[in-house]
């Protein structure tokens, strides 16, 4: 949070609207890209950032003037993420979601990387979005997850192997 | 040590985008609106949960006290959830989630943003907030079913296990526009398979579809009520093989426009997404193979036995006559914001209801023309 940041902090906690956007404005670039990575789809990803946005101000009395804004937005992203994932009709319109890590091992020689992230399961897309394509340090990432930075490198570990065995294979040799 | 992966930031900038302006104005009205009131829905369901957790303690000391020998009692009220004032809320903003029941041209039910549960008698004109089956639908899945305005039948899917090999589920009856809610002791149902859609077709009749990674899908049909189910399966249709690992077929809601049930089911093959309607013609015992989907992304909205519809946008929607054997163009002046399928109903062969992210729309002349009606709980757009 920068230097106007408290003051940004206490003006949104008591309703300015501008506020709040002063400081979601920094993260909501991110925060779509995260959405997007997870749902691959642009309609779906608008309406979780905009729910996780809401969902953020009303909580916004939890929030430390001292904490940073970004990995906590971003866990809300990636919860509001998850609850559309469950939503009723993903399954039936996202039909590579019906494809579990499974399928993707399966067909691996014949799928290309993108097909795969597509049938890679929720949880180990988060990870990697937020450590290979947000570029988030790892203690951030841990922040994120809700867990130690041992933990995020070991579920990291895990959703490589999980997207391409052949490649955790090499590095354990 | 974590390895570097060029090719992996690639196949996920690929797959990313950046906000549009246009999402962002519309963020920036929707913030304008002012911050929203604390949601205390979880914390009403913890306060239900200890209060009924209380209320059984003190009913099993008293029944203890007592030296009361059961008598076995009735099948169903296992638990009630009984009504409860709720604390003022904020509406809930657009676009959400909203999904329809309509079991005559007249009533409609409308679940919104998974916690606000509404009905109409009217087509959608007035609505009435009802309750749901609390407090363990914080906890869930849950989906569903009306057949008139005051029957319904609430599905809550609970810890699906990996690949949905297994899912808990519980099944709650309301009998009075659900004012209250009773948890029916059902047997029959399988752990196996994570239960997706519960659907009745009358007061008595119902169907419960269950799906998972390894096989096909199973639908449970009911003839009492919703207390015991019977398992059937969907056969492979032509051209589609289940396999493990995700190669399998999702059942939909039942549907009984006539005197036939149908259901779509829709799976994926290593060629792409497959979509096919089943028919039974025995109450659901058996299912057979009807007709193939010609769009496997959008779902079939069964307007009577023969007359199927797929509406999508103008210029995209299509219709069969003939239970599905051939499908043709349809002028249909449906058309919505997102390019997703609408989940479709129709109350009767005239009157039907579609819904793409919250907004609701409504048919009075079998799918042709359509017009918005107002979605309850949500803000009104400025």
């Amino acid at each position: 949070m920068s230097d106007d940041g408290p003051r940004l902090l206490e003006r949104a906690k008591a309703g300015d609207g501008q506020a709040f956007e002063e400081l979601l404005t920094p993260v909501l670039e991110v925060a779509f890209r995260l959405a997007m990575t997870m749902l691959n789809d642009r309609g779906a990803a608008e309406d979780v950032v905009q729910d996780a946005a809401l969902k953020a101000w009303r909580k916004l009395d939890r929030v430390r003037p001292d904490a940073p804004l970004r990995p906590w937005f971003l866990a809300i992203v990636a919860n509001e993420c998850r609850s559309a994932r469950r939503g009723r009709w993903w399954r039936v319109l996202r039909f590579p979601d019906l494809r579990s890590t499974a399928a993707v091992v399966n067909m691996e020689e014949r799928m290309d990387l993108a097909t795969a992230l597509e049938g890679l399961e929720p949880a180990h897309l988060l990870v990697l979005s937020l450590y290979y394509h947000l570029d988030l340090p790892i203690g951030e990432v841990a922040r994120v997850l809700h867990c130690s930075e041992g933990a995020a490198r070991v579920r990291i570990h895990r959703a490589l192997a999980a997207l391409r065995p052949a490649m955790t294979a090499e590095l354990d040799a | 040590m974590i390895p570097e992966d060029p090719d992996l930031r690639r196949a996920m900038d690929h797959r990313s985008g950046s906000p549009s302006p246009e999402f962002r104005v519309r963020l920036h009205r929707v913030l304008s609106d002012g911050r929203p009131a604390t949601n205390w829905l979880p914390a009403l369901a913890v306060a239900t949960v200890i209060a009924l957790s209380v209320a059984s303690v003190g009913v099993l000391l008293a029944a203890r006290n007592l030296a009361h020998p059961s008598h076995g009692g009735p099948v169903s009220a296992a638990r009630t959830a009984s009504p409860s004032p709720l604390p003022t809320e904020s509406p809930v903003a657009l676009p959400t989630q909203t999904f329809l029941s309509a079991p005559s041209r007249d009533i409609v039910w409308a679940f919104v943003d998974y916690r606000l549960l509404f009905r109409s008698r009217d087509r959608g004109q007035t609505w009435e907030r009802r309750q749901l089956p609390a407090p363990e639908s914080a906890a869930g899945r849950l989906v569903f079913t009306f057949t008139d305005s005051d029957n319904g039948w609430a599905l809550l899917a609970v810890n699906p296990a990996t690949q949905c090999q297994a899912e808990g589920e519980t099944i709650w009856h309301t009998s009075d526009g659900a004012v209250t809610w009773h948890q029916l002791q059902t047997s029959g149902i399988a752990e196996a398979q994570c239960k997706q859609f519960i659907a009745f077709v009358d007061p008595k009749d119902g169907f419960l579809t269950a799906w998972d990674d390894n096989s096909p899908p199973t639908i449970y049909r009911t003839s009492d009520g919703g207390v015991t189910w019977k398992p059937s399966r969907l056969p492979d249709p032509p051209g589609f093989k289940t396999e493990g690992g995700g190669f399998t077929l999702h059942a939909q809601e039942v549907v009984r426009p006539g005197n036939v049930l149908l259901v779509t089911a829709y799976g994926m093959q290593e060629s792409g997404g497959e979509g096919y309607v089943f028919r039974s013609i025995d109450g659901g015992a058996a299912w057979t193979y009807a007709a193939n989907i010609p769009n496997s992304a959008i779902a079939v909205a069964f307007v009577t036995e023969s007359r199927w519809l797929q509406v999508i946008i103008p210029g995209q929607s299509v219709e069969t006559t003939d239970a599905g054997k051939s499908w043709h163009s349809y002028a249909s002046d449906y058309g919505q914001a997102a390019p997703v399928s609408p989940q479709v109903v129709f109350g009767d062969a005239s009157v039907g209801y579609a819904t793409v992210r919250g907004s609701i729309q409504r048919t009075e002349d079998g799918g042709l023309h359509w017009t918005m009606i107002k979605t309850p709980g949500v803000a009104q757009p400025g």
